[in-house]
């Protein structure tokens, strides 16, 4: 994979170039033939760390929001069609090659916030204008990964430790709270399997 | 609009396409909506009369797509992804981030997309244009459909419903049914009420 994927440019823009924009971060790794739009794409790219995100060859991230958190890593194949697809990322969401999301679908790694009540109050305050820096507190995060030829639809929503197999087809708008077999076809809020995708 | 098809309000500098009828009493935020419209039918969109549609809306249409958007309807934020017919009907209220899809676009099985993904970043701009079968969405007049919700291919929502936020429809919504879910069930039914008094009336008031 080589440095030479380029940001909003291409014989025609796939959406169009009024929206396509901006530096491509340092740390982050385009293969050859990747186009990326829109010039939200890096407003929430927190991190630093090198190759924070790796994107193979011949993508289009057409509208996707990359909102990666200092610790954040994202990794995604070759050949991923991704159209308005947020990626919200606090560790690790590891993609395969020939997936596709569809408009609107977001991926979560974290729970973003603590579940204890107690500790819900002092990560407001944390976060708040008046924290001044002080810690927040641990808060849930386990990486998401989605295997090869995995079709996401619109509106869907993958949360945080899941792991989709190879073909897997989320319909639209699923919430998708756990594991997903290879070519399952689910529905739903919790998702849950409807079928095989043959 | 102006007589070169361009909207005087419009932040974006495009214009509304020649298979487009948009009524002189309806309101279109931007041409930004026709971005991803493909359709080459020569009757592909009709906007009805006194109907919005406000920004956010994407005509997200392949070539043989067809769809009309009947009177007094308002669309904020929807995708619709048309590939064969979405027909909305009048008086419908549809709320932001819904999706109406005729179509997946894409196969099922995940070894005939691979292909289709290998083409789409031949073409520019690019698109995952399928040939696999589309089938028509009808929402019927008086329907109101909550935000986030999506309507997937085949489906009909009858006269007067309401779907719930977020509901993910899967099969027709009766007449007068109150759905919500994912999948949307039915929840209650609805008086009609008087329905026709009160639409021939605002029309002839307006």
């Amino acid at each position: 994979m080589t440095p030479t994927g380029n940001i909003g440019q291409q014989q025609s823009p796939p959406v169009s170039s009024a929206w396509t924009h901006g530096p491509l971060p340092a740390n982050v790794r385009v293969g050859p033939n990747t186009v990326l739009t829109a010039d939200y794409a890096f407003k929430r790219f927190r991190t630093k760390a090198p190759d924070a995100l790796v994107i193979g060859a011949h993508c289009t991230m057409d509208g996707v929001h990359f909102a990666i958190e200092a610790e954040g890593r994202v990794t995604i194949g070759d050949y991923c069609y991704f159209t308005n697809a947020v990626l919200l990322c606090e560790l690790e969401l590891r993609i395969g090659s020939y997936v596709m999301m569809g408009w609107n679908s977001s991926i979560a790694d974290s729970d973003f916030h603590p579940i204890a009540p107690a500790e819900r109050i002092a990560d407001a305050i944390a976060c708040s204008p008046l924290g001044q820096g002080r810690p927040r507190p641990p808060i849930a995060r386990r990486p998401v990964i989605l295997e090869d030829h995995v079709w996401i639809g619109p509106n869907a929503t993958i949360l945080k430790g899941v792991r989709i197999g190879q073909g897997a087809f989320i319909e639209p708008g699923a919430l998708v709270t756990k594991d997903v077999p290879p070519r399952a076809r689910v529905l739903g809020n919790p998702a849950q399997i409807i079928g095989e995708v043959t | 609009m102006t007589p070169d098809r361009k909207l005087e309000w419009d932040w974006f500098p495009g214009r509304v396409p020649e298979n487009v009828t948009l009524d002189e009493t309806a309101y279109l935020e931007t041409t930004y909506s026709f971005e991803l419209f493909r359709s080459s039918e020569p009757d592909a969109l009709r906007i009805g009369r006194g109907a919005s549609i406000y920004l956010g809306v994407m005509f997200d249409f392949g070539l043989a797509a067809r769809a009309r958007v009947g009177d007094y309807t308002l669309m904020n934020g929807s995708r619709l992804i048309c590939d064969a017919s979405i027909e909305i009907g009048d008086h419908c209220l549809i709320s932001w981030n819904t999706v109406f899809m005729d179509t997946y676009r894409v196969p099922v099985e995940p070894a005939l997309r691979r292909p289709q993904l290998e083409a789409a970043t031949q073409r520019a701009p690019r698109s995952v244009g399928a040939d696999v079968p589309a089938r028509p969405i009808r929402i019927g007049n008086n329907v109101w459909i909550g935000f986030d919700s999506c309507v997937l291919p085949g489906v009909t929502i009858a006269d007067g419903s309401i779907v719930g936020a977020r509901s993910v429809v899967v099969e027709d919504v009766p007449p007068y049914t109150v759905v919500a879910g994912n999948p949307a069930r039915v929840i209650r039914l609805i008086e009609p009420g008087e329905t026709s008094a009160v639409s021939y009336s605002t029309i002839q008031r307006v």
